[in-house]
């Protein structure tokens, strides 16, 4: 046998977890839906907009709004990881195949791996097929180019793996939909407190919640470093979308989002491996 | 081939299996009998990692069990084996010959020789959800076949199949012997095991009551079920 010439077991796992997921029905309908609706939205772009009475230029509206697109594009693709990944075990256990590949020489993390590898791959390129699609849009219709929205849909997968191994983990502890729900849950609570931190660097609202002078200031010590540590997909979205801009001086804005979700990938990976090593075969 | 040292394995208070202790050689048929919840599938579990012993020692080849490594020349047919609905069983056995390393053309040329053995043909194209338990039964045996392993761990082999269906496994089991593979066999059809096996050992409540040639424990004028009945029955 031409051992060297195979792919190692682990990125063929990952092929048949691809294909296997591919030729579900309700996922090629789940991504037509998708499809449909991202293609629908190019309705948007013709519209009149006006800020102060002003009349914005095209170029304006089509980063504006493709902005907004990426993001809903981003928020979505990561409900529908979630709902690929959380029954990916139980059914290979059902059908046999966990039991099937297992009893051949293949380590147990070369399976997950294979699972989880598989997995983000597929809801990397569901993402990036979508973000394509506006990409192309606003490129030949609206002949807006946006070199950094490519890259930008690349560097939000990063948010797919965590969705992917948080899942996984869960689904191995908990039924399929507590799993699923939680990880949804987090990804809320993370949206909802970016969006009040946000909302509380603004000017108005400093305004609004200034106490008055001599009163104590609650200490919100212990809910910073919750809020600090807490996972940051909206932030890497947003680290993602500052690509997108086309003006420079932008930056790339500050990276701890990116290194929050990349540790939390490492430790809840490195669970994910030690929980499955010690899991029971059926 | 395969050793068992003072295997023990617990779920919380129940003991599943006790401090059990035997070895099959190369080229053996074996056979590992005992009454439903004797303990049987936890050894042959046991045996393939699937789960760990709470204390003791498995080992193939003299490799321990937790190395995937001592699975290498391994073929495994569950009981109740499954096959995903959505493949036919034309490409269950292909992924199972590319998990075993086997490049396109030799996996293809392979698998050929297995659905012929397992007298699939011209039913290997159609998916697995339309297959009867014995179909499913037999492609499971192709997968276990596959890579041609030394040893076959086979739980079950016969579940599901009909009268002819079973003597052509047996026919195939007794061929795979004579090749010199060794097999060990997991079953409640003892007229099967006494025409196969070579050896038997009988567990109750996760025991081991015996380990010895069939013929040295048979009396004469009885048959393997007079000699498990009376074993197990105390």
């Amino acid at each position: 046998m031409e051992t060297s010439k195979a792919l190692p077991p682990m990125t063929r796992i990952a092929k048949y977890t691809l294909i296997d997921e591919v030729q579900q029905r309700s996922f090629v309908v789940m991504f037509v839906i998708c499809a449909i609706c991202v293609f629908l939205v190019r309705g948007c772009y013709h519209g009149n907009y006006m800020v102060n009475g002003q009349a914005l230029d095209t170029g304006t509206i089509v980063r504006t709004l493709s902005k907004a697109i990426f993001h809903v594009i981003s928020s979505g693709v990561m409900v529908i990881a979630a709902l690929l990944s959380m029954r990916i075990f139980r059914r290979d256990r059902d059908e046999g195949t966990q039991s099937c590949v297992l009893s051949k020489p293949i380590e147990r993390w070369q399976y997950v791996m294979g699972k989880l590898l598989g997995l983000w791959v597929l809801s990397a390129l569901f993402m990036f097929i979508l973000h394509s699609i506006v990409f192309l849009i606003t490129s030949i219709n609206l002949k807006v180019f946006i070199p950094g929205y490519l890259a930008a849909s690349l560097l939000c997968t990063i948010n797919l793996l965590f969705v992917v191994i948080a899942v996984l983990l869960l689904s191995l502890l908990m039924p399929d939909i507590v799993a699923f729900l939680c990880v949804l849950g987090i990804g809320i609570v993370g949206f909802v407190a970016d969006g009040i931190a946000a909302a509380s660097h603004s000017q108005i609202v400093q305004a609004i919640v200034q106490q008055p002078a001599g009163q104590p200031q609650s200490d919100l010590t212990w809910w910073k470093v919750v809020y600090v540590l807490w996972p940051k997909l909206l932030g890497v979205q947003q680290l993602a979308a500052s690509l997108i801009e086309s003006d420079a001086s932008h930056g790339f804005g500050p990276i701890y989002p990116l290194i929050n979700i990349l540790a939390y990938c490492l430790i809840l990976g490195l669970l994910l491996f030690k929980r499955f090593r010690a899991e029971d075969i059926v | 081939m395969i050793e068992l040292k003072n295997v023990t394995k617990r779920y919380d208070s129940l003991t599943v299996v006790d401090d059990v202790s035997f070895t099959v050689k190369a080229g053996e048929c074996f056979a590992l009998l005992g009454p439903n919840g004797a303990g049987k599938t936890t050894i042959v579990k046991m045996l393939l990692n699937f789960t760990r012993p709470t204390s003791g020692s498995l080992s193939i080849n003299g490799i321990s069990s937790s190395q995937a490594e001592c699975r290498q020349a391994v073929g495994y047919l569950a009981e109740n084996h499954h096959i995903p609905p959505s493949l036919s069983g034309w490409h269950y056995l292909l992924r199972c010959a590319e998990l075993l390393d086997m490049n396109q053309s030799e996996a293809i040329d392979h698998c050929r020789h297995i659905v012929e053995l397992i007298g699939m043909q011209g039913r290997e194209h159609t998916k697995a959800g339309t297959y009867s338990k014995g179909m499913v039964q037999r492609f499971g045996l192709g997968a276990a076949l596959m890579g041609e392993p030394k040893l076959l761990i086979l739980d079950e082999p016969t579940s599901g199949l009909d009268p002819i269906g079973i003597r052509e496994i047996r026919q195939l089991l007794e061929s795979l012997k004579d090749q010199g593979m060794t097999i060990f066999l997991n079953s409640h059809l003892l007229s099967e095991v006494e025409k196969i096996c070579d050896t038997a050992a009988i567990i109750n409540r996760g025991k081991l009551l015996v380990k010895e040639n069939i013929s040295a424990i048979v009396r004469d004028g009885e048959t393997l079920e007079d000699l498990f009945v009376r074993l197990v029955r105390g």
